[in-house]
């Protein structure tokens, strides 16, 4: 089973000796989750985008100090809950909530969180939820059953090639052709990507 | 497939962790100054995150209380004591071959292991003596006993097969007429309990 923190693994080392398209790489994957939680603590979107901002710039700082002892968007969330904390603490505010560590554990292992951000934020989470369930319900069988397989079960290229019955070249092209029909069906229902990252 | 279409099937893979050091490397100048490109990253992302939010989504559907209640409706299945039947006269088979397996006959009194000619004797169930020697040919075992050994006991262990037999045969039959009653294909097994006739021994001579 391959996760997703390998991918991250990947991205961070070469993010730690100064790539920084690997660290953007890393921010546009997190840049959601991390301003949910921020949002968690602090109402004015303005302030929760400097904070995130600020969040990933202390990470990108700290980030030679990672060692990988814990998946790196626990070590994020982590930066990020203080970062907020202290943006608080400087204003002589306190937090609309609290945010715990287990709570990014739990997401680092079930891909979600309790993160809840604004009802708008929710309104458009429960649309996209919607289109891409049915963009997934379009796809040919043979591109949902690849896709379904890496997503909703985790299995890397070889075992799914194995599942499936076909060279892991084909898996990866299936995988990749299902994102990409996914991706057409989400661009046109949203609008070309408002509020869509 | 176009270039762009190659880079985004890189990216897709290096968010599955399956990416290779030199395509992650391209895929890193691919995306550097194509918005494009790191969009459809930042997309990709979060539909994989509803994707990966289903994993341990439950589809909601509770059929317990249905399925409690129309069981409980219902009259209680039964086993058909027929089963039972079945199961004890394969057991007593069991116990009867078994037992006659371990009843000493003639045929496995102790003997030597070794010809009495020379050198030691160690007396070994089912050893015949054999004489060693250059221009001999095999001997063939004999699997009767020596005449006049052992009659009283030949005598026993031939009725208790006789009995055995017959037991064997007569649960046979009653394990095969259960089954019948039992089973998807009754026709066979009918049939079969049909012949509970004592089995006929073609002799060969």
């Amino acid at each position: 089973m391959v996760t997703a923190s390998e991918t991250d693994q990947k991205l961070v080392q070469r993010a730690q000796r100064g790539d920084l398209r690997a660290f953007d790489l890393l921010v546009l994957k997190y840049q959601g989750r991390i301003s949910a939680l921020v949002s968690r603590y602090i109402s004015d979107p303005g302030e929760v985008e400097d904070v995130t901002q600020e969040a990933f710039i202390k990470a990108y700082r700290a980030l030679e100090r990672f060692r990988g002892d814990s998946a790196f968007y626990t070590w994020l969330y982590r930066i990020a809950a203080n970062a907020a904390k202290n943006h608080l603490v400087a204003k002589g505010r306190r937090p609309r909530s609290d945010a715990s560590i287990e709570d990014a554990e739990a997401f680092d292992e079930f891909g979600s969180s309790s993160d809840s951000g604004s009802p708008e934020a929710i309104a458009m989470g429960d649309e996209l939820v919607g289109v891409v369930d049915a963009a997934m319900q379009a796809l040919p069988e043979e591109l949902r059953a690849a896709l379904t397989l890496r997503e909703l079960e985790g299995l890397s290229y070889d075992d799914i090639a194995e599942v499936l019955g076909c060279p892991v070249g084909t898996v990866r092209s299936r995988i990749f052709r299902a994102r990409e029909a996914i991706d057409e069906r989400v661009r046109e229902q949203i609008g070309g990507g408002s509020g869509f990252r | 497939m176009t270039t762009r279409d190659k880079d985004k099937e890189a990216l897709s893979a290096l968010m599955d962790g399956e990416s290779q050091e030199l395509e992650l490397r391209r895929s890193l100048d691919s995306v550097e100054d194509d918005d494009a490109l790191r969009a459809w990253w930042s997309r990709q992302q979060q539909v994989s995150e509803i994707l990966q939010s289903q994993r341990s989504s439950q589809t909601g559907v509770d059929v317990s209380a249905r399925v409690r209640s129309t069981l409980a409706s219902q009259p209680q299945f039964q086993r058909n004591p027929l089963w039972s039947m079945a199961i004890a006269a394969s057991v007593t088979l069991a116990v009867v071959m078994g037992g006659q397996a371990l009843l000493p006959t003639a045929e496995l009194t102790p003997a030597p292991l070794v010809s009495d000619i020379g050198g030691a004797v160690v007396p070994v169930i089912g050893a015949q003596p054999i004489r060693a020697s250059f221009d001999a040919r095999p001997v063939p075992i004999s699997t009767q006993p020596p005449q006049g050994q052992g009659t009283v006991a030949r005598q026993t262990a031939v009725a208790y097969e006789r009995l055995a037999r017959d037991r064997y045969l007569r649960l046979g039959a009653q394990h095969a007429r259960a089954a019948a009653l039992n089973h998807p294909a009754p026709f066979v097994h009918s049939m079969r309990a049909q012949t509970d006739s004592p089995l006929e021994v073609q002799d060969s001579k």
